[in-house]
């Protein structure tokens, strides 16, 4: 999962993201999250990718090839971080295929705004992956229930 | 002539990455955001390749294929699929539909370039005399 992150960010952008060691998780003012869900016979769940409102746009115009300020719908900033979650929970998803634990995807889904939280459903697993790239923090949050 | 690319992905960000990718090739590129959408440009616009996402609302890629393998003016179009998911069982599914290839996500414009190329003869757009 962090491999794969690192390598949405890398392949993508050409931006260096790195796993910090488990702290408190960062507190955006303002947030954008990407998040896709994924079921089957045996696992259910979802991956929320969160970060900064201004560090979303930083990083869709980095995909679309723009620059920041070019970026004048949020729309645009939507899509690419629906994508990016797309392509984060696909690692997942492949994870799980691997071991034996098929699942399919839904499509992304884009929560904006401030001091939200996302509570698991009963006896869902909750796990946090906090990364760092170019000084900003992207948070990526789990939640999986195996059957 | 142009050769003709389909793009099928409702991520319009995809969409444009792959249309950056072709813009050096003398390529006419047409979009879909859906596989419904994908099979009616594919019927109109015979494209000379699909690329085509998986996981879309409405109709997903592997409907899509399925349906255009079924059809006998569409069966012979060559498809290169764009996909999230590496698993073997998933890779394994999309090579049996009769996929040429498969992307999985992230990717750079210049592997889906090296991939299309084993696929179609692609031409770089001669240059404007100054």
């Amino acid at each position: 999962m962090t491999r794969h992150l690192v390598d949405v960010f890398e392949t993508m952008v050409s931006m260096q993201a790195s796993l910090q060691p488990m702290a408190d998780i960062p507190l955006f003012e303002s947030r954008v999250t990407g998040s896709v869900g994924f079921a089957g016979a045996n696992v259910t769940g979802a991956v929320y990718l969160h970060m900064s409102a201004p560090f979303a746009t930083t990083f869709a115009a980095a995909m679309l090839g723009l620059k920041p300020a070019e970026i004048s719908d949020d729309n645009e900033v939507n899509d690419v971080i629906g994508e990016a979650a797309n392509m984060v929970t696909g690692g997942l998803k492949s994870w799980l295929c691997d071991a034996g634990t098929d699942c399919a995807m839904s499509t992304p889904a884009i929560i904006r705004g401030k001091s939200f939280s996302i509570e698991p459903a009963p006896e869902v697993e909750r796990e946090w992956l906090v990364f760092e790239c170019d000084k900003n923090f992207i948070v990526v949050e789990i939640h999986i229930k195996l059957n | 002539m142009a050769t003709k690319v389909l793009s099928v992905d409702d991520s319009r960000t995809i969409r444009l990455i792959v249309g950056r990718a072709f813009k050096p090739y003398d390529c006419e590129m047409v979009e879909a955001c859906n596989g419904e959408e994908g099979l009616a440009a594919a019927a109109r616009e015979k494209p000379d390749l699909i690329i085509l996402d998986v996981t879309m609302p409405i109709m997903d890629g592997v409907t899509m294929l399925t349906r255009l393998k079924e059809d006998e003016a569409l069966k012979a179009i060559p498809v290169i699929m764009l996909t999230a998911e590496s698993g073997r069982e998933n890779v394994l599914h999309i090579a049996k539909l009769g996929v040429r290839d498969y992307l999985v996500k992230p990717f750079k414009e210049d592997q889906l370039i090296e991939k299309v190329g084993r696929v179609i003869s692609l031409q770089k757009k001669a240059a404007v005399p100054a």
